[in-house]
């Protein structure tokens, strides 16, 4: 019989490609209701202010408008907008529509009209007397005594100390690190800055909403948790979960700005409000500020190690802002100490952080959830600990880094806002990563021969080693429900939500798989609130492990089902029957076997029963994918240009179900990754304005900025995946800027520790080590 | 967006073009690429005059005087074989950098100077050439040309002075080819598509000694409009070329630009990029006249 | 709103419009069902309006409807003939080149433009026909080689 998988582990072709490469109407704007309004979000200019008198009656006023609605208007329901688990671990301190507003882009009111010119027309009608508050942009301002207070409103809950602007509070040591530095032999410590990255996903967010025929209301939005929009809708609205309906189509890219509830409550409650189809979409303008972004931190890393290299202690303190609104403010921070310092075998560990409130735009989930600034600050800093105790960074790795069977400690501190579960390591590949990535930048030859001493240009490699989750342990879950055609071809409804990774796909090979049917017999609904089962959706890692776990156990038992039924046609026990390449068969007596739809014939028309099941699923660990990202770089020390000439990046991802659309994911992680390094960042002036809101300023990598890409898939088997899978969508985020930031050391003997590195910056710290020479220059 | 455009027009020659431009009363807009005049959303439009088929898009030589038509687009620029031929390629390979395959496709070279923006990539080379800008207008003896050089067009581009005018052609006259001249063109970008940090492009010619005849200068993204360096051409006059002229030269260039900061870019770090680049400039040109530094 | 005729030919079927004169030919391209004509940045930043004008790659966000005067245009929709997908939509399923699917629309016929115009790019030919299509999932790689693919073929 077959030795190895037949649909998983293949490359097959997205199940939703077809559709993908000819324009087909897929997406949520992709439709045309009879009868749409367009909705728009008039936006405070000010980053902090009350709102003394709103006056929309002229705008009420404008022909063609159909709905306007102010605080006034609407249930003061105190909520978070993260897309988390309930009880959400974020602040509750999220108003629909309030009278105060926090940040240049927050909501003053919101217009429903004929058409986008109507709406904006009306948005200028509308008469906003400010209070203009003091505002506080910079984070280091904000625990300041005296500072003013962002959220003194008193129904807010979950802050951890609104009259000091804190969002959240994280404290946790395991071991004492204190008793580590001292017994450690070298101590080093640096500050190290990150910035406000855009998701900058292709389609803005986008939700259409609208009444059905029995007056429940129905969602449709470019959402990775329809779930979750559901339940919150329904809070907000004040109307049941049961009467909300989410569908949620194919995305134009997420990276995690899309894990939040943003257009669907207010484009529900317009819908409520005029009893007609609500559009509303982001401009790209909007989607700059009026979305989320990373999280800035001030990250304080210091490492106690050895002579011979050995670290024993890490103690990281971070600073960071969650913008005016604290959605995933304490999980993205727990994140940043929970995931990257145990890396490291460090006995002793502390992570500490405040995330404070600034007048500033609202930063959420991204890609890497808070471990692209620490692998930052960790990676730089553990580059400059070898480089001066003479070890080969490769090797100091080897040394430290986390092992197969090793129990992770930290993790149990720091769960979702809650006390979280040990994490065990039952599958590494770091070793083999390092190994390939190695190899594929040629390390050794390039890091012995001396950068070139002649001319302007200056090459230097450099390297970094990350890890992530897979699912959040214990919180994380999701269902799948399968149910046969009498074709022998089955539908698979799953509330997993593919915004464009390939989760229908991996999903639908995992069916397939299990059922022992080819991948054109499996035919994938999801993320529809009405008709498929719940999950929490698409973020964490989790789909292929979670979902791919649910879909797995579904497919499980639906197959004893067919199994059962065919052996009562072919009178053989079950035990004895297999199920593979559509057919039913009997491996020891060749002469029985049926094929998939002589039995859902059967079952349909002379038993008269419908094959189908469903399941649940969640892990009580989060198994870590592993990446090892080497990159090459040329500086050009006359402009300061960095030129990544080759980036390997070698990833565990346990099994990968689709190992194309694994590289795939590996592609675009790190060239995100790569403008987190080098291009993008949102900047605001001093009254928390955008200055560059718009793909002109804001600047992501195009097809002739790319390095040569070396993508490495190391194969390990997680026992706690389907198949052996983990994930793969988020590591390979966090290697590019600490890899190139050691790179650009290398080539120059310059240390980066802010980000973005942008070429001014570089020729700066080249110029003050020219003026210091021996001295080492660094930017902070 | 362009809601309140009452009348689009497409007029088949510059005549009619002309005559709506008067008739829309100041509200009226030329269009061709559009790339810059729909980004800006200028609301009080109210009359479009798309002058792509007014028989303005041509590349035309009469011995060593060029003539390119107003709406030709950059793209044509780069795909012209006499364009890719005339000093140096410089004016193709500045077109190439305008932007993406999209935009390039449709840009102008008509649009690009009258936008009157810093960062015009084709301002700084035609500015090297001498351009003149060539247009037309209507006055109480029917139609008439005007020229006037194009750095005085860039600065009065977006003025009520040019309300009534269409800029139909930009002119200039190649300095003698031949041996021993050499073009550049420069530009640095924060990825590879982008709108220019700082620019530069120069031509030179050198004698039989190695003694520079005459120099040009352009940059582009250092002050209010795309700027010729006269101080830093009149000092390599005469002089021969060498690394201690090119510093010199450099440091002039320097002193010379005033930059402002913006979110792209410091004053200071456009400073030292307008020297560091005008060096590279000067030392492609001294190797396409045959002389390597 | 005064709306003025445009006629011209999309996907190889002639049109006959009523657009307003001020009517950005990609909010007319998606009214009239084009869907695949994507809305990205509005400020012919992204490439995801790409459509093929007179054979020519433009950003549709970029161009009055009313300059469409006469034109011909391919969207993605006109590339497929009936069941058969066009060979560069082929490529680019087989290579992993489609993840979220918003930009790839206008990839492929940008991709189009290139190999009728030079049906043996390198890849640098093929990344400077790209550039002007910003992507976040996929990082360029996969849709570069589905592309070269396809000139090794023909």
């Amino acid at each position: 019989m077959n030795n190895g998988p037949s649909v998983v582990t293949h490359n097959v072709r997205k199940v939703d490609g077809r559709k993908l490469v000819t324009g087909g109407a897929a997406f949520t704007d992709d439709i045309h209701l009879p009868g749409v309004l367009y909705g728009k979000i008039l936006a405070s200019p000010h980053a902090h202010a009350r709102i003394k008198r709103i006056d929309a009656r002229k705008a009420r006023e404008l022909e063609g408008v159909h709905a306007i609605l102010t605080y006034k208007d609407v249930p003061r329901v105190p909520h978070t907008t993260a897309g988390q688990a309930w009880p959400e671990p974020s602040p509750y301190d999220t108003y629909l529509l309030d009278s105060k507003v926090r940040f240049v882009g927050d909501r003053v009111a919101a217009v429903a009209a004929e058409s986008r010119a109507i709406a904006e027309r009306a948005l200028k009608l509308i008469e906003v007397e400010f209070e203009i508050l003091p505002a506080v942009i910079n984070m280091e301002q904000a625990m300041a005594p005296g500072a003013p207070v962002i959220h003194d409103e008193p129904e807010s809950t979950k802050i951890y100390d609104a009259s000091r602007n804190i969002a959240a509070h994280i404290l946790r040591e395991i071991g004492n690190v204190d008793e580590g530095f001292r017994q450690a032999d070298f101590i080093f410590e640096h500050e190290y800055r990150t910035h406000r990255q855009q998701h900058a996903m292709l389609e803005p967010h986008v939700t259409i909403s609208w009444l059905d025929p029995d007056g429940r209301l129905v969602i449709r939005s470019s959402t990775q948790v329809p779930y979750h929009c559901r339940r919150q809708v329904a809070m907000i609205l004040q109307i049941p979960v049961s009467r909300v309906h989410v569908i949620k189509p194919r995305i134009g890219g997420g990276f995690g700005g899309k894990q939040e509830m943003l257009l669907e409550d207010i484009s529900g409650a317009l819908a409520l409000a005029t009893r007609r189809p609500v559009k509303m979409e982001y401009t790209r303008e909007e989607e700059c500020y009026m979305a989320r972004s990373r999280h800035p931190q001030i990250l304080r890393m210091k490492m106690g190690v050895k002579r011979d290299g050995t670290i024993l202690a890490s103690h990281m303190k971070v600073l960071a802002t969650t913008g005016a609104y604290g959605s995933h403010a304490n999980t993205v921070q727990g994140n940043t100490g929970s995931k990257v310092l145990p890396l490291y075998r460090a006995p002793h560990m502390r992570f500490e952080c405040d995330v404070v409130y600034t007048n500033a735009p609202v930063a959420g989930a991204f890609r890497g959830y808070g471990c692209p600034q620490g692998f930052f600050a960790q990676e730089t800093l553990v580059d400059e600990i070898a480089h001066k105790l003479g070890i080969d960074p490769v090797e100091f790795h080897r040394k430290n880094v986390i092992r197969l069977g090793d129990v992770d400690r930290l993790s149990a501190q720091l769960g979702e806002g809650r006390e979280g579960l040990p994490r065990v390591i039952r599958s590494c590949g770091l070793p083999e990563c390092l190994d390939r990535a190695a190899k594929a930048i040629d390390w050794t030859r390039k890091r012995t021969a001396l950068p070139e001493r002649n001319g302007h240009i200056k090459h230097g490699v450099g390297m970094s080693c990350s890890m992530q989750g897979s699912g959040i342990a214990g919180i994380d879950w999701a269902s799948a429900f399968l149910k046969m055609n009498e074709d022998g071809s089955f539908y698979l409804q799953v509330g997993a939500s593919d915004v464009g990774a390939g989760a229908d796909t991996v999903l639908s090979q995992i069916a397939a798989e299990t059922l022992g049917v080819t991948l054109d017999r499996v035919i994938i609904t999801s993320g529809d609130t009405d008709i498929t089962p719940f999950d929490v959706g698409a973020y964490a890692s989790s789909t292929t492990i979670i979902s791919g776990g649910a879909v797995k156990k579904a497919a499980e038992k639906v197959r004893a089902q067919v199994l059962d039924l065919a052996a009562r046609m072919l009178d053989v026990p079950a035990a004895d029957l297999d199920c593979a390449n559509n057919e039913v068969f009997s491996p020891r007596r060749p002469g029985k076997r049926l094929s998939i739809a002589d039995v859902a014939m059967f079952a349909m028309y002379k038993e008269k029963l419908q094959i189908m099941d469903g399941a649940s699923h969640f892990n009580t660990d989060s198994p870590p994918p592993f990446c090892a990202t080497f990159a090459e770089v040329e500086v050009d020390t006359q402009t300061g240009q960095v030129r990544v000439l080759h980036l390997a990046t070698a990833v565990d991802p346990g099994v990968a179900i689709n190992p194309m659309q694994a590289e795939g994911q590996v592609e675009g992680a790190v060239t995100q990754g790569m403008g987190f390094a080098l291009t993008e960042e949102l900047l605001l002036d001093e009254a928390g304005r955008p200055r560059n809101a718009n793909f002109l300023d804001y600047k992501i990598f195009s097809a002739k900025d790319m390095p040569k890409l070396t993508t490495i898939l190391v194969t390990t088997e997680e026992p706690l995946g389907p198949y052996g899978a983990k994930s793969i969508s988020e590591v390979p985020i966090n290697g590019p800027a600490p890899a190139i930031a050691n790179a650009i050391y290398h080539a120059t003997g310059v240390r980066i520790r802010k980000l973005p590195m942008r070429p001014e910056d570089i020729l700066r710290a080249l110029h003050d080590k020219q003026m210091q020479p021996g001295e080492e220059a660094v930017l902070v | 967006m362009f809601e309140g455009v009452e009348e689009f027009h497409r007029p088949a020659n510059v005549r009619e073009a002309l005559e709506l431009l008067q008739r829309g009363k100041g509200r009226a807009r030329i269009v061709a690429g559009c790339t810059d005049v729909i980004v800006e959303n200028d609301s009080s439009i109210r009359t479009l005059i798309d002058i792509t088929h007014a028989g303005l898009n041509y590349v035309r030589r009469r011995g060593a005087c060029w003539s390119i038509g107003a709406a030709s687009t950059m793209a044509d620029l780069e795909d012209s074989a006499e364009i890719r031929s005339l000093a140096g390629g410089l004016l193709a390979r500045a077109a190439a950098t305008c932007g993406s395959v999209q935009v390039r496709n449709m840009a102008t070279v008509g649009g690009n100077m009258a936008n009157g923006s810093p960062a015009a990539d084709l301002a700084t080379p035609l500015l090297a050439l001498d351009a003149t800008a060539v247009l037309a207008e209507v006055g109480a003896s029917g139609q008439s040309k005007r020229k006037m050089p194009l750095a005085e067009y860039l600065a009065v581009a977006r003025s009520r002075a040019l309300a009534n005018s269409l800029l139909v052609e930009i002119t200039f006259a190649v300095p003698t080819a031949g041996t021993h001249s050499g073009w550049s063109f420069v530009k640095f970008g924060r990825t590879a598509v982008d709108i220019s940090v700082v620019n530069v492009a120069a031509g030179l010619q050198l004698d039989s000694h190695r003694h520079v005849k005459w120099a040009r200068i352009a940059l582009g993204s250092v002050a209010p409009l795309p700027v010729r360096m006269p101080k830093a051409e009149a000092l390599m006059a005469g002089r021969a070329i060498d690394h201690g002229l090119l510093a010199e030269v450099c440091a002039s260039v320097m002193r010379e630009v005033h930059p402002i900061g913006d979110v792209r870019a410091s004053a200071e770090y456009r400073r030292e990029l307008s020297r560091v680049l005008t060096g590279r400039a000067l030392e492609e040109c001294a190797a396409n006249a045959g002389c390597s530094l | 709103m005064k709306t003025m005729e445009l006629r011209l030919t999309v996907n190889r079927q002639a049109r006959l419009w009523n657009v307003a004169p001020g009517e950005i030919l990609l909010n007319v391209l998606r009214r009239e069902g084009y869907f695949g004509v994507k809305r990205g940045c509005e400020t012919g930043e992204c490439g995801a309006c790409t459509v093929l004008f007179n054979g020519k790659p433009i950003n549709s966000c970029l161009m009055f409807a009313a300059q469409a005067e006469g034109a011909e245009i391919l969207t993605i929709e006109g590339m497929a003939q009936d069941e058969h997908l066009h060979e560069i939509q082929e490529a680019f399923l087989d290579h992993g080149a489609v993840q979220c699917g918003f930009c790839t629309p206008g990839m492929i016929l940008s991709a189009k433009a290139l190999l009728d115009k030079n049906p043996h790019p390198t890849e640098a030919e093929v990344r400077e026909a790209l550039a002007g299509h910003l992507c976040r999932c996929t990082g360029y790689l996969k849709p570069v080689q589905a592309v070269l693919a396809v000139e090794v073929k023909s």
